[in-house]
């Protein structure tokens, strides 16, 4: 009997079941698209923040002081310390390994070319691919420095070689240095001191100035946490367990703490230019899509009750009749709260599906082009059941007080005054 | 007789409006509370939008300086910016944006090791450069910041010994600052004591022009066609990253007030259209006492624009409210209530209400009042 009640209600009342159901449909479609964007919002804007370049950077611990300004060096430090590229793929063997995305070591050289000039020159990686056991990314200069404007190609062959946009080179030209031939195969602009030298392989450079292995500098960028007071705190002075839990979180600090442990000799810090103000700008971008989502979880939760309680307090008649032809409150209730439920995990899996497509669709027009398909999976699971309770909480919230009030009414009444 | 003909029907008509609102409370409570919420809504999120680009470009100023200016390479060592080019270029930048003279040499430290020395204004670094961290801004006019790095090659780190050119000078250590860039390899000292000691005047001039790339762009031209003697650069990752990510939070904030906005207003139409459906029986009833359609509409709609006008009085003081908290809570900074957004508010609220009063229509007229009044 009762399920054939409830067959009936869904069978011949179709428009109002339809009303209600399109206000939990649209309620949960917006919320869904909006925690699924607030939860991503984080790593889109953190890519987009890879703009600034690198927010750690690794240079070797006894190394001389740098006489720059400008960027240029004033007196080429000779001898020094360096860093050894081979120890780098330990940097994926961190505890954060995973939240390291990019790698650029360089080693600034000066190259003697055929015809007696001099002209500085800068090692750097350009697609290579850095690998530990499992994890393996493929990085280098060019991804680190978005902000690079390239004609032509990056070198593919230890025999190939970029010229800064100062430098007076053009694709084409060869650079005669020892007996090596370099290739020019593009130009690129850097907007800085970068753009007076020529840009050629790690190896090469290595090879050039006799310094095998050797890299002066390393630029990295990771995914951290941003700074709060505890991350400022000196490891070496707390507690085992609470070492235990900074080492365990990605700030910075603590990323540049497990890299100098990994690599003998390195000096790891944050750059604090970066790091400060991308922690940030990430914490008040994803804070705001934060806050809107609550605001959106507020409204659309009042839309829903408010179209529930339309929807029974319509129905009071049929309560009514209900009521005199013996039907107890509680069987009435239920049958209401059933259909309202019923609804509610319907319309809103339903809507969790619209907005879990609208939300992929809208993240993938906002951040074009920068591989959004990355990101993650459209769908977020964890999203279903949450959706679906609050859809549920807030249809049965809504629908109560109409319930009450409904079944509080002498059934006559009710009957006589619709009459 | 034609005066009362005239009058009757509108003393009813606004007598029948009220008693309408007031007789049916729990029907006109749910729809002012649907209708207010839609107006909130609106209200915070618009008023949050307008907001946005300012909020977020006074984010990016913490990443200090957009442009430099020095002078070129070509005009030979040593050659100073000309005397009163900072407050020029102060000038040109406008009243809001941030300058800090440089003027570098490479001096000896007590231990014979070459090291960068830049002389500023520290007051204006402070502003510019908010990320060094040390332990307190120096005042003291000869004060010397030694760089993390730096300090490692000074002996006496309380009164620190610089040579320049075979000229000696004892500064006051005032601590050591922690960048993680190229300041960590230099001293630091006030520009007044720099240049008497050095004889060097500022040769850089960084610049903190606030509002994205199209206000640094103006900018840089003004810069340029004022002092086409020195080389102004932008700095290109800063510009283009504050562009771009101020520009996608904006889409991602367009598209979620759309999305929201189109939520609530599509949910709001639904349980207004389906109240007005419900009054079927009062619509026959008065069709059957000789009401005219048109008359009839007219007070459904009245009745609908009513409620949506309260709706948005108390929507746009509890959105502003809203508004104001997101960003107290996101930013630390108040957003004060915009009036601006009201029209706006206004007419998407309207706009629903009379969408919903007039969505039945086409079911209502094609109803026969004795049918109805009979039951059927």
């Amino acid at each position: 009997m009762f399920f054939r009640l409830l067959w009936e209600s869904f069978r011949r009342q179709r428009r109002r079941k339809a009303l209600a159901g399109l206000a939990i449909l649209l309620g949960t479609t917006a919320v869904t698209a909006m925690l699924a964007l607030a939860t991503t919002v984080g790593d889109r804007i953190h890519k987009e923040l890879a703009v600034y370049g690198a927010n750690i950077v690794i240079t070797p611990k006894a190394d001389l002081l740098d006489v720059k300004i400008g960027g240029v060096d004033i007196k080429p430090s000779t001898g020094g310390a360096y860093l050894k590229a081979s120890d780098l793929p330990k940097l994926k063997s961190i505890f954060w390994a995973n939240n390291i995305t990019g790698v650029s070591p360089e080693l600034p050289i000066s190259l003697k070319l055929a015809d007696g000039q001099q002209i500085q020159a800068t090692g750097l990686w350009f697609h290579h691919k850095l690998a530990n056991g499992e994890s393996s990314i493929t990085t280098g200069a060019p991804v680190m420095h978005p902000w690079w404007k390239l004609t032509g190609a990056w070198p593919a062959t230890p025999g190939e070689a970029v010229a800064g946009a100062a430098t007076g080179l053009h694709i084409g030209d060869s650079l005669q240095t020892g007996d090596t031939t370099l290739k020019i195969t593009g130009l690129v602009s850097t907007g800085d001191a970068m753009d007076k030298r020529v840009l050629l392989p790690l190896e090469t450079a290595q090879r050039l100035a006799n310094l095998p292995d050797a890299v002066s500098r390393v630029d990295v960028s990771a995914r951290t946490k941003p700074e709060d007071a505890f991350a400022r705190k000196d490891p070496d002075t707390l507690s085992p367990q609470q070492h235990e839990i900074w080492y365990c979180r990605p700030y910075a600090n603590s990323i540049a703490y497990q890299i100098r442990e990994a690599i003998p000799g390195a000096q790891a810090d944050q750059v604090r230019r970066v790091e400060q103000n991308e922690g940030n700008v990430l914490e008040r971008i994803s804070g705001l899509m934060w806050l809107i989502s609550a605001a959106a979880l507020l409204a659309a939760g009042f839309a829903v009750s408010a179209a529930m309680a339309t929807a029974i307090l319509e129905r009071q008649r049929e309560i009514g009749l209900m009521r005199s032809l013996g039907a107890s409150k509680g069987a009435i209730a239920f049958l209401f709260y059933a259909e309202t439920g019923l609804l509610a995990v319907f319309a809103g899996a339903v809507g969790y599906l619209l907005g879990s497509g609208l939300a992929a669709w809208l993240g993938a027009s906002i951040f074009a082009g920068d591989g959004a398909a990355s990101v993650g999976p459209v769908l977020i699971p964890v999203l279903l059941p949450v959706v679906v309770a609050l859809a549920l909480a807030v249809a049965i919230a809504g629908s109560t007080p109409s319930i009450r009030t409904a079944l509080e009414m002498d059934p006559s009444t009710i009957l006589r005054a619709d009459a | 007789m034609t005066h009362r003909t005239t009058h009757k029907p509108q003393l009813s008509f606004i007598g029948m409006l009220r008693r309408s609102l007031v007789h049916r409370r729990a029907r006109s409570f749910s729809a002012l509370v649907a209708l207010t919420v839609s107006a909130a809504v609106v209200t915070a999120l618009l008023t949050l939008y307008a907001d946005l680009n300012a909020k977020l470009h006074k984010e990016f100023r913490n990443f200090g300086a957009n442009v430099v200016v020095t002078v070129p390479a070509s005009s030979g060592t040593g050659v100073a910016l000309p005397p009163g080019t900072l407050a020029a270029v102060q000038k040109a930048a406008g009243p809001d944006a941030l300058v800090a003279p440089f003027a570098y040499a490479v001096a000896t430290t007590d231990r014979g090791t070459s090291v960068v020395v830049a002389g500023t204004d520290f007051a204006a670094v402070r502003r510019l450069d908010s990320w060094w961290q040390l332990p307190q801004w120096p005042t003291a006019p000869n004060a010397a910041l030694l760089g993390e790095r730096a300090a490692n090659f000074v002996a006496d780190e309380h009164a620190v010994e610089l040579t320049y050119a075979g000229k000696a000078v004892t500064l006051a250590g005032a601590g050591r600052l922690k960048t993680g860039g190229d300041e960590d390899s230099r001293i630091y000292i006030p520009l007044a004591a720099f240049t008497q000691w050095t004889g060097i005047g500022p040769t850089v001039i960084e610049v903190q022009i606030p509002g994205g790339a199209a206000a640094v762009e103006a900018a840089l031209t003004r810069l340029r066609s004022q002092f086409p003697a020195l080389q102004i650069q932008p700095v290109r990752q800063l510009v283009e990253g504050e562009s771009r990510i101020v520009d996608r939070t904006h889409s991602l904030m367009y598209g979620a007030v759309l999305l929201i906005a189109l939520t609530v207003a599509v949910s709001v139409l639904a349980t207004l259209s389906a109240s007005v459906l419900e009054r079927r029986r009062d619509f026959a009833l008065m069709k059957a006492l000789g009401g005219s359609q048109t008359q009839l509409m007219a007070m459904f709609l009245l009745e609908a624009l009513a409620i949506a006008i309260a709706g948005v009085v108390l929507g746009y003081v509890a959105g502003s409210a809203a508004a104001w908290a997101i960003s107290q809570v996101n930013f630390h900074t108040a957003t004060l209530p915009r009036l601006s957004v009201l029209p706006l508010v206004l007419l998407l609220n309207v706009a629903i209400a009379a969408l919903a009063a007039l969505f039945p229509v086409r079911v209502l007229r094609g109803l026969q009042p004795s049918a109805l009044l009979k039951g059927e």
